[in-house]
């Protein structure tokens, strides 16, 4: 519709809106909220990988002065997490850390106290708690219903797999290993239940998204959604680890209708690393069939997931087998995974979801077969790239595609061609691409609801249920209504982050915010604009399409914007609106849901390139520049994009070099920030952004995704220069000093072994 | 993860502070900045009834120049005005370095000097919650006769993670004991024992109340290797000094941190390089006899194996940086 000289805020390097109140300590979050008579809750946990439990005795707890409720599985056994998983532990534990029981009191030291004097007796069985363990043969069942720990599986065949393969020139097998890793938010997990009210429950939590906590809450507690009450202000985070609602905030429900009292549960310590679900042990073997000129017939991904002690995330399982038809045109794709079951802690993603973690070996096998085929990678990704209009295997279309352009910007930005194997020793360079849809349809909608009014001030109320978690998804919001209305983003007051106000939307995940939410505030705004604007055309002796609406001002196409009698200030039209013998109070209302049955109308693409330096005595890794271009449809704030890129390179490189939970049986040895090993900002390599625009159809304004596509691209990118660096493929990350060293030594002592 | 209850005396001078300790009440524990202590409370490795800060006492403040032209260092001095004091800086650069190597600045602008040498024994199987601990059973430092670092070892192995303690040692720095018995002064390699329990000789009653560093015209050389730029533990330094100039030197002290229970001298690998000089072929002869000085080591917090390649490495560019050094 618009071209983009006539749009007069969207592009604009538009700061936060909320960005003073964040960096002044001005912003509330969930923490900062207290209830008179709040209750301080605390969960007693199991210290067994798996045990019976035998008996518990609560008496104790119960007596101590301060102690108002005392939970066990006794006062709530029909209350389920999830399917074949009740809230409090029922005669079995099956992991270190699993919710055996909890109590409220008065002081969070009490409840400290409280938890000493519950005794719990348990005989201690076998466990299983690693990946490995899990699937080896003759492996003791950990779950009646599981033979072979294998919770879930899914297969997909998309073409004839087996004929391309046969049909193949070459066909390469690699294997790799990905880590127990754990997303360390700024914000740590904490919810807050005020159930005094037995037909209400009022919860304020971080979260992406509040109909999932709704409808989780309601159906445990058996109520309907709209009697749960999601508060969610301010979301110092989430990176897919606040999709869905977890066992703490049962728990603060639960223990908050016992004692009849609000009842605040913050993670403590290495709780946090418990309540947090984050990546479990993952291993891949990938197998690729190409022409002999390289042209990729078939591409095979087979993927095994350490689901944890209960398969709460099986959408992690399934959404490889998509996203391996996004990248290239091939004859065919197959997908083997399965979910296993360990006696750890249930496991879900970390940020990058699966695609980041599956990209760090899924692009140095392709880095891999390019280099047997004598191939520049660079360029084997880009003769095998899609195009617009491509339609995938899986029925995805692709309306807008800059993948190719990314390909060609990166290679040329980084001076690939004059770097790429002619780098001096330990020097490396790497290249990787990905692909991201732009949310996704798997139930029955993929609604996002938005609504706004305009007061006769001029002042618009957004009124909005896509959760703001550091993304600056509520300043795009406002950018995009004020673009649509003609006013300025700082006219627009944004009411967010209460499931009893704001109106439906799913929330921000899947990448689905700035795409979908943006196009329902989109339709909201040109609801209002076009009810303004039929009230105030006739005072212009206008039809209402031929009103202008920008810069504060209403004015008739064709004439100046502040011409006298042909135009207004968007003040005095709505305040003619308001004050007319209508009394018209202007409120927008709109929504969107993808047409399409299933899948994503739009996918964002990039291209990274990333140049390391490995120190081979010490095997430590610097990443000196990644050159970063991504296809995301329009940037509708700029600044916001390339927050987003930095924030990814960063979270990308994190996961590959340094993020691991190091275990021990079922334990985590390192569960804090000091030893959880991230890097600081002094790693942060220099990152060149290039954004290409395709301006996509679909799109608000053309936008598409950019919040989950450029790390999964960075970890391509980061781990093949590291490979590159020191002559072979890693097979397992994070590519660590120690692993490094291993490699490098044993490659010395190799060519010192076979001579010059 | 919050603070236990307990009492909080903060002394105005030595003479108050070693009174309280002549009772030695026991459940006393001495706070420097509390950036150890506080979090080792948090965590409930520490449950003093009484904490006794020694900040606020004159006598353990500053850094004089003596007469003789050694340096005293205040044990309460910050680390923070270590690295800023202008006398260390033009004397010892690289023990500016060490000091500044300790975590962040938020952290040094708490934490002290005899913090640092006192910081408490580090192990991933019981720097942890209680809770965590609870799951995994006592150990030798928690109550059991078990360690979980080394299976069979008779001692607790926790790991000397503080990084001044290796530059002070390599410059032969001594420290100073004080209790309502008097006083006592011994060489701070002596301070240390090879057990992670009871890690320094600091008895009960006794305050650590400052560090004399004798004058030298030496070179001195640290370095630490992290994970990350700052804000971190190491996962191993080292400091050498030597005198003499480039190649040449006729006395070299070498001493390891971060990898085993106490501070480790190399006094073999620093006579190869005497006998050999400081060219490549003095650091392989060095190199070679690491792996006998560190004996076995843990896989705390980093592998065995990674930590005798580290102590090579770490050697190996501390000899080159200090040949380097301009005369």
């Amino acid at each position: 519709m618009s071209s983009p000289d006539d749009l007069s805020v969207i592009g604009r390097r538009q700061p936060r809106l909320d960005g003073f109140d964040k960096v002044s300590g001005r912003s509330v979050f969930t923490d900062d909220i207290v209830l008179p008579g709040m209750l301080h809750g605390r969960i007693l946990r199991s210290p067994h990988s798996r045990a019976r439990i035998v008996s518990i005795d609560t008496s104790r707890a119960l007596a101590l002065p301060g102690v108002k409720a005392v939970v066990t599985n006794a006062d709530a056994p029909d209350l389920l997490f999830s399917d074949q998983q009740p809230l409090l532990a029922q005669g079995f534990v099956h992991y270190v850390g699993e919710e055996v029981a909890a109590v409220a009191a008065t002081d969070p030291l009490v409840a400290e106290a409280a938890l000493d004097l519950i005794h719990v007796e348990y005989e201690v069985l076998p466990a299983i708690t690693s990946l490995r363990k899990a699937m080896q043969p003759g492996a003791p069942r950990l779950h009646e219903w599981a033979p072979g720990n294998v919770a879930l599986t899914h297969e997909k065949d998309f073409g004839d797999p087996d004929a391309a393969f046969a049909a193949s020139d070459l066909v390469i097998t690699d294997e790799f290993r990905s880590p127990v890793q754990h997303n360390t938010l700024a914000e740590l997990h904490v919810a807050l239940a005020d159930f005094t009210n037995p037909a209400k429950l009022h919860m304020w939590t971080p979260t992406q998204g509040a109909p999932m906590y709704q409808m989780a809450l309601a159906r445990a507690f058996g109520l309907e959604t709209s009697q749960v009450r999601i508060v969610y202000g301010n979301v110092g985070g989430a990176f897919t680890g606040r999709g869905r609602a977890k066992p703490h905030h049962f728990i603060a429900a639960l223990l908050s209708r016992h004692a009849a009292k609000p009842v605040k549960i913050k993670a403590t310590g290495d709780e946090e690393f418990i309540m947090f679900r984050g990546s479990g042990e993952t291993q891949y073997r990938f197998r690729t069939g190409v022409t002999r000129d390289g042209r990729i017939r078939a591409l095979e991904a087979d993927v095994s997931f350490d689901a944890g002690a209960h398969a709460e995330w099986a959408m992690i399982l399934w959404l490889p087998a998509p996203y391996l038809n996004w990248l290239y045109k091939v004859d065919a794709v197959r997908y083997r995974g399965r979910f296993i079951y360990t006696n750890t802690v249930p496991k879900g993603s970390h940020h990058g979801g699966i695609f980041g973690r599956l990209s760090a070996g899924w692009m140095q096998h392709l880095n891999h077969v390019a280099e047997e085929l004598g191939m520049d990678p660079a360029e084997f990704h880009r003769k095998n790239a899609i195009e617009a209009g491509h339609h995938a295997l899986d029925g995805s279309d692709f309306a807008s595609c800059g993948l190719k352009e990314c390909i060609d910007k990166v290679v040329e930005r980084s001076g690939w061609k004059d770097k790429y194997g002619k780098l001096p020793p330990y020097r490396g360079i790497g290249i990787g691409i990905g692909a991201q849809a732009s949310g996704g349809k798997n139930a029955a909608n993929d609604t996002s609801a938005a609504m706004l009014r305009v007061a006769d001030d001029g002042i618009v109320t957004l009124y909005t249920g896509i959760p703001d978690m550091g993304q600056g998804s509520h300043t795009v919001m406002g950018m995009i209504a004020a673009e649509v209305l003609g006013v300025e983003p700082e006219d627009i007051r944004i009411v967010g982050g209460d499931s009893d106000i704001t109106p439906f939307d799913w929330g921000a995940f899947s990448q689905r915010g700035t795409f979908t939410t943006g196009n329902a505030v989109k339709a909201a705004a040109q609801d209002a604009r076009g009810q303004l604007a039929d009230t105030i055309a006739p005072l212009l002796g206008v039809a209402p399409a031929d009103l202008e609406f920008a810069h504060r001002r209403v004015w008739v196409r064709g004439e100046a914007p502040d011409a006298p009698s042909r135009s207004f200030s968007f003040r005095e039209a709505i305040g003619k609106a308001f004050n007319g013998v209508e009394g018209r109070s202007v409120m927008g209302r709109g929504f969107f849901n993808s047409p399409r049955p299933s899948g994503s109308l739009a996918y964002s693409f990039g291209a990274q390139v990333a140049e390391v330096e490995v120190d081979p005595e010490s095997g430590a890794v610097k990443v000196l520049k990644v050159t970063a271009a991504h296809d995301i449809g329009r940037a509708l704030n700029p600044l916001a994009v390339e927050g987003q890129l930095d924030g990814q390179v960063f979270s990308g490189m994190s996961q590959v070099l340094y993020e691991e939970c190091r275990m021990d049986g079922g334990q985590i040895l390192n569960p804090s920030r000091l030893e959880y090993k991230l890097p600081r900002t002094y790693e942060l390599p220099e990152v060149e952004y290039i954004l290409v625009e395709t301006i996509d159809p679909y799109g608000p304004f053309g936008a598409k995704e950019v919040g989950e596509g450029p790390i999964v691209v960075t970890m391509a990118a980061v781990a093949n220069a590291v490979a590159n660096a020191v002559g072979e493929m890693l097979p397992q990350i994070p590519m660590t000093p120690w692993r490094l060293l291993r490699v490098i030594r044993y490659r010395k002592k190799r060519a010192a072994v076979s001579g010059p | 993860m919050l603070l236990p209850e307990h009492d909080f005396i903060k002394p105005r001078s030595l003479a108050e502070g070693l009174a309280v300790l002549r009772d030695a009440p026991p459940g006393v524990r001495l706070l420097g900045g509390g950036t150890d202590v506080v979090f080792n409370m948090r965590c409930r490795l520490m449950t003093p009834d009484t904490v006794l800060s020694l900040r606020d006492i004159p006598e353990l403040q500053g850094v004089d120049v003596l007469p003789d032209g050694s340096l005293r260092l205040g044990a309460a001095t910050r680390l923070t005005d270590l690295v800023a004091d202008p006398v260390l800086r033009e004397r010892y650069p690289a023990l500016v370095k060490a000091f500044r190597a300790v975590a962040s600045r938020h952290v040094r602008n708490m934490a002290t000097l005899g913090g640092n040498l006192c910081l408490d024994t580090r192990c991933w199987f019981t720097n942890q919650t209680k809770e965590w601990r609870d799951a995994k059973g006592p150990c030798l430092k928690t109550g059991k006769d078990v360690c979980h670092a080394i299976q069979g070892s008779p001692i607790c192995v926790a790991l000397n993670n503080a990084d001044s303690p290796p530059a002070l040692i390599a410059v032969d720095a001594t420290v100073t004991l004080a209790s309502h018995r008097g006083e006592r002064t011994l060489p701070l390699r002596d301070f240390y024992r090879e057990d992670g329990i009871r890690h320094t000789v600091l008895e009960p009653d006794e305050v650590l109340t400052e560090v004399t560093i004798p004058p030298t015209r030496d070179r001195l050389v640290f370095l630490k290797e992290t994970a990350r730029q700052g804000m971190d533990f190491s996962y191993g330094t080292i400091a050498i000094r030597a005198d003499g100039n480039g190649a040449r030197a006729t006395r070299l002290h070498i001493v390891l941190g971060s990898l085993t229970t106490a501070p480790r001298d190399l006094s073999t690998a620093g006579e190869r390089l005497v006998a050999l000089g400081l060219g490549d072929d003095g650091i392989d002869a060095a190199c070679a006899t690491i792996r006998d000085a560190l004996g076995p080591l843990t896989n705390l917090y980093s592998p065995a194996a990674y930590k005798r390649e580290l102590a090579r490495t770490l050697l190996r560019k501390a000899i080159v940086e200090l040949r380097e050094m301009p005369a």
